[in-house]
């Protein structure tokens, strides 16, 4: 107890004669940059899941062909989660003469449970956000199938059995358009109403969406519950399966900001191990005294550990209400970009801050501090004598311990992390030995320097091993913001590829072959951009090998939807710009007329197709074809452009019956324009994807926020770590400063040694950086974020020079006082 | 009289690069309690060397070195740091005050590290005695040098020390300062009938020694007594 009261006295006093401040800093800054990043992606990834959650209208959905057991939906109530069910199936509906098929959705009151309709009262009018779902009796419907059916608003229509009202347009609806091959058009209904429409009978092909929606825990504990009970022929479906843009965005996003909280963390660990260092090394003789006054070694932990405890806690504790107030300050600042209502901080991210910056003092600011132990009493006559440097492994391990920890909290994974982790290891010893021949190296400058810098030059090599340390520190700080920036470009480029301005926001089918050139320059006349037109040809894959396709498939695998219904077939001279050949080769002019296909590759994967296979087809009429598979394709699915598992070389399917479509972009003020093309080419099918490009849109615009702003978070902390670390180095030179200037140094002289030794050291970090960076980038990009790495030249270019200035400009100025203040009063000082 | 600390055929050698250098060789001497011995020879001849092993700072590489009736060889780095903290205080030429302390809780610092409840009022009593009443908050960068000496003094005279260590106590001070700091050191003494082993340069300090040990190259040339040389 008495030790305990002693080591706060301690503390106290060394507080008040500011011998913490540089390690509580580093603390606070490691800290507050951590908890800033956490509060804040905690927040935007909430507020991301929520947007998400309204473009499917719930935060998840289970897809059932039939109704599922009534204790699945008592379960989910249990857990508070709220729960509706719509039921998703093709009916002809018909007006007078008119018949059409649409996609029916009976829907509950609840519906939806996330997002809203958006509805308008006439076809292509002004849109507002619907409240509530279709009365009985009443029907709202998408406004492609009112011109079909030539209806207007608020005539009726029959479906089954009953008749119902059109009451409302819908233009916008959760979890339901996009879907390509959902082409028949959208008719809302209320659930009530089916039961009397006598339209389901057995064998009809319907969909049962069960929505849920609630909290996240405990939408995860349902998922849990549920998992182990699915059939094959259950669906479960989140955003991110619904919407893989989506979805891979949140997922690189969250895996970016998890990375850029542990760049922080690791910076954090630069700073303060080299904080600890420096506190350590001060406290040599407090603790010679203390052992020549009869403390006992372990009466010096007794009193030393506490007191990093307490820092510990004290300095965290600052930490996290700093991130805290930067977070809420930054969402003050963003909150025109953002959603209106945002979750509040969660408590997690502030006890994960506290953890870290417990992890961290004590992976990097134990070990320097367990040396205290050890220093000789003797020291209080001799004063050189200093405690034996601490072995390499134990520094290394514990801080590599702490970082194997904090990975596994923020990435979540044992494999990554260790992956990542042996990696950074095995860079770590390889850069530390290339710092080393680096700063051998850089003595060939000595010749023909002046005697301002070799005396700078010297402060370095004659300290090889603490200037490595140094290099190391300062070379992983610009190692940890050159990463991130580095992975913010690349991933906001990719971001952008993926969505770029003008994406298409239209599918049009189903233009008639002795309209296509009529269509085309209807576009042209509009100045409306379109990619090419795709003849569409239906048909079935029927046999792989001569095998029938259902004996090749793995039993309940229907191919992901491929086959087992009619495909939607093309042909083409040229491959879209999105694919890329992975197997086999395109055809040339050549191949024409030969029977050939170039096949999706996850689909040939799941039929076991390989290039020079054997496919069969089946068309209506009963007319088959046989061909040869000349290339497997990668395609882009969410590219908003129009896409084939099967493309036919041109020519072989002349004999089909063929439809054409397209891909437009129509910007608002040609919205004109496309209710025309609906007059003019009645046939045509409209469908309309800008609602729900606008969502993924704004979705993808807070994932770069999230990502501009963790980037700037990573930076600030990056300088504050270098000024930190810059400060710990400076004693030594403030010292050897103070001599020189009493042995009649001048000013010019002192300035120009420091400015050269630390812009060496500094252009030797920026090398090291590079490096470092180099090779983690490569690891992180193929492995982490499945993004194509090239070689990063600019990298080396860049990082030298500025570390050279960077470091060189801070260590100008921190060694200004030597110069300033006189020789004696710096020596008295220290 | 009682002997509180002796040293038998004492030797110190250390490993420097260009072999074995030997500081010390056969040293051998008893201190009676209450005794006041001054240890002096040309810098190089092992003073400080000799008063850090009497001190238990460090251990001889051969001989033995007894202190208050243990025998330090015997004894690890902790049971000697125990011993230091019972019997022993120290002063230093460069005062070794602890830079972020101020004067009261340097003094206080020994008597916290015992666990004594009443550190406070007694390094206040102390350092009033020492006439640095007004001084109790300053820091030792705000003293001089002879005001850091009395810190000092007031420090190592807390625990109530049976044996005092000096070295060069008045080796950073003028003259007529190191005047004043051995009064204060010699009634110090007196008052608290303190045995006391100090190395100096100073032949008016070593004067005021009942005993004076000459070293040179490591040996001890001469042991002579107020009364008249003994070796």
């Amino acid at each position: 107890m008495n030790r305990l009261k002693l080591a706060w006295r301690l503390l106290l006093r060394d507080w008040r004669a500011g011998e913490l401040r540089i390690l509580f800093a580093a603390l606070v800054i490691a800290v507050g940059a951590t908890s800033a990043i956490g509060f804040f992606t905690d927040r935007l990834q909430r507020a991301m899941g929520s947007q998400s959650a309204e473009l499917l209208g719930a935060d998840l959905i289970l897809r059932s062909p039939r109704p599922v057991a009534e204790t699945w939906l008592t379960h989910a109530t249990t857990l508070g989660l709220r729960h509706s069910e719509a039921l998703e199936f093709p009916s002809m509906v018909l007006r007078g003469d008119e018949m059409r098929l649409a996609g029916i959705k009976a829907v509950q009151d609840g519906y939806p449970l996330r997002g809203s309709l958006r509805i308008s009262d006439t076809p292509w009018g002004v849109e507002r956000a619907g409240d509530g779902i279709p009365p009985p009796g009443e029907a709202w419907a998408e406004a492609r199938l009112l011109p079909l059916l030539g209806l207007e608003v608020g005539q009726a229509l029959t479906l089954g059995d009953i008749e119902l009202k059109v009451t409302r347009v819908v233009a916008f609806e959760p979890g339901g358009g996009g879907n390509f091959a959902a082409l028949a058009p959208r008719l809302l209904v209320n659930r009530a109403d089916i039961e009397h429409a006598g339209i389901l009978g057995p064998g009809s092909r319907i969909s049962r969406n069960y929505l849920f929606a609630g909290e996240i825990a405990a939408l995860e504990r349902y998922k849990r519950w549920l998992m182990p009970q699915l059939e094959p022929s259950h669906r479960l479906v989140d955003v991110r399966e619904d919407r893989p843009t989506v979805g891979a965005a949140l997922e690189r996003a969250e895996r970016y900001l998890g990375l850029a909280s542990l760049a922080a963390v690791l910076l954090a660990g630069v700073a303060i191990a080299m904080g600890a260092r420096r506190y350590s090394e001060r406290h040599f003789d407090v603790s010679a005294m203390l052992r020549c006054l009869g403390a006992s070694q372990d009466d010096i932990l007794a009193l030393y550990l506490p007191q990093l405890l307490l820092l510990g806690l004290i300095g965290s504790g600052v930490g996290v209400a700093l991130g805290a107030l930067v977070q809420a300050g930054l969402f003050q600042l963003l909150h025109e970009l953002l959603p209106v209502r945002l979750p509040p901080p969660g408590l997690l991210p502030a006890l994960l801050g506290l953890l870290t910056g417990l992890v961290v003092l004590a992976g990097f600011a134990l070990p320097p501090i367990l040396r205290l132990r050890q220093v000789p009493a003797l020291r209080v006559l001799r004063r050189e004598l200093t405690p034996l440097p601490l072995r390499a492994w134990l520094v290394y391990g514990a801080a590599i311990g702490a970082m194997t920890l904090l990975m596994g909290r923020y990435t979540g994974s044992a494999t990554l992390t260790l992956s990542v982790l042996g990696g950074a290891a095995a860079a770590l010893i390889l850069l530390g030995v290339l710092a080393w021949l680096l700063l051998r190296a850089s003595r060939a400058l000595r010749h023909g320097a002046g005697v301002a810098w070799r005396y700078g030059l010297n402060n370095l090599w004659r300290r090889p091993w603490a200037a490595s340390g140094q290099i190391l520190a300062f070379g992983l700080t610009l190692m940890a913001m050159a990463l991130i920036a580095l992975l913010r470009n690349d991933l906001l480029a990719t971001w952008q590829a993926q969505l770029p301005e003008r994406a298409p926001n239209h599918f049009v089918v189903n233009v008639l072959p002795d309209e296509v050139a009529r269509f085309e320059s209807f576009l042209q006349d509009h100045a409306i951009d379109s990619a090419q037109l795709y003849p569409l040809v239906r048909g079935r894959l029927t046999a792989v090998n001569d095998t029938p396709v259902e004996q090749v498939l793995a039993p309940g695998d229907d191919g992901g939807g491929a086959v087992n219904r009619e495909l939607n077939l093309t042909w083409s001279n040229t491959l879209q710009e999105d694919n890329a050949i992975v197997a086999g080769r395109w055809w040339t002019a050549q191949d024409a007329g030969q029977p050939l296909v170039s096949l999706e590759a996850k689909l040939a994967e799941r039929l076991g197709a390989r290039v020079g296979d054997r496919l069969l087809f089946t068309f209506g009429g009963g007319s088959e074809l046989a061909v040869r598979v000349a290339s497997l394709r990668t395609v882009k699915w969410d590219s908003f452009k129009p896409n084939f598992f099967v493309i036919f070389a041109p020519g072989v399917l002349d004999a089909q019956p063929a439809t054409w479509m397209t891909s437009l972009y129509a910007a608002p003020e040609q919205r004109a324009a496309m209710a025309q093309m609906v007059r003019e080419f009645p046939a045509v099918t409209v469908i309309d994807l800008e609602r729900l490009m606008e969502q993924v849109r704004r979705i993808m615009e807070q994932v770069t926020l999230a990502v501009e702003y963790v980037l700037i978070f990573v930076l600030l902390a990056g300088f504050a770590v270098l000024y930190a670390a810059l400060q710990s180095s400076l004693d030594e030179r403030l010292y050897e400063g103070a001599l020189l200037r009493t042995l009649g140094a001048s000013r010019y002289q002192l300035r120009a040694g420091h400015l050269a030794e630390y812009a060496l050291l500094g252009l030797l970090a920026g090398l090291f950086a590079a490096a470092g960076s180099e090779l983690i980038a490569w690891q992180l990009y193929t492995r982490v974020f499945q993004l194509d790495y090239v070689f990063k030249w600019p990298l080396w270019l860049l990082l030298p020079p500025i570390g050279a200035a960077l470091i060189g400009a801070a260590g100008y100025w921190g060694t200004r006082h030597v110069v300033r203040r006189s020789p004696l009063a710096v020596l008295r000082a220290l | 009289m009682e002997t509180i600390v002796s040293a038998e055929q004492v030797g110190k050698q250390v490993e420097v690069a260009s072999g074995t250098l030997t500081i010390l060789q056969e040293v051998s001497f008893a201190v009676a309690a209450g005794e006041s011995l001054a240890i002096i020879g040309v810098s190089g001849s092992g003073k400080s060397t000799l008063l850090g092993l009497l001190a238990g700072l460090d251990l001889p590489s051969s001989g033995r070195i007894t202190l208050a009736g243990e025998e330090l060889n015997a004894l690890d780095e902790d049971g000697r740091a125990r011993l230091r903290g019972q019997k022993v205080g120290f002063v230093f030429q460069t005062f070794q005050l602890l830079p972020g302390l101020t004067a009261l809780e340097n003094v206080m610092l020994p008597l916290e590290l015992a666990g004594n409840a009443a550190a406070m009022a007694q390094a206040t009593a102390l350092l009033e005695r020492v006439g640095l009443a007004q001084r109790l908050d300053h820091y030792p960068k705000q003293l001089s040098g002879g005001e850091q000496q009395r810190v000092a003094i007031a420090r190592a005279f807390a625990g109530s020390p049976a044996l005092l260590f000096a070295d060069e106590p008045t080796g950073n001070l003028d003259a007529a300062t190191g005047g004043r700091i051995i009064d204060l050191l010699f009634e110090l003494n007196a008052e608290q009938g303190t045995t006391l082993i100090l190395v100096t340069h100073d032949d008016k300090l070593a004067g005021r020694c009942g005993r004076r040990l000459h070293l040179d190259g490591g040996r001890v040339v001469a042991d002579e007594s107020k009364n008249g040389v003994r070796k």
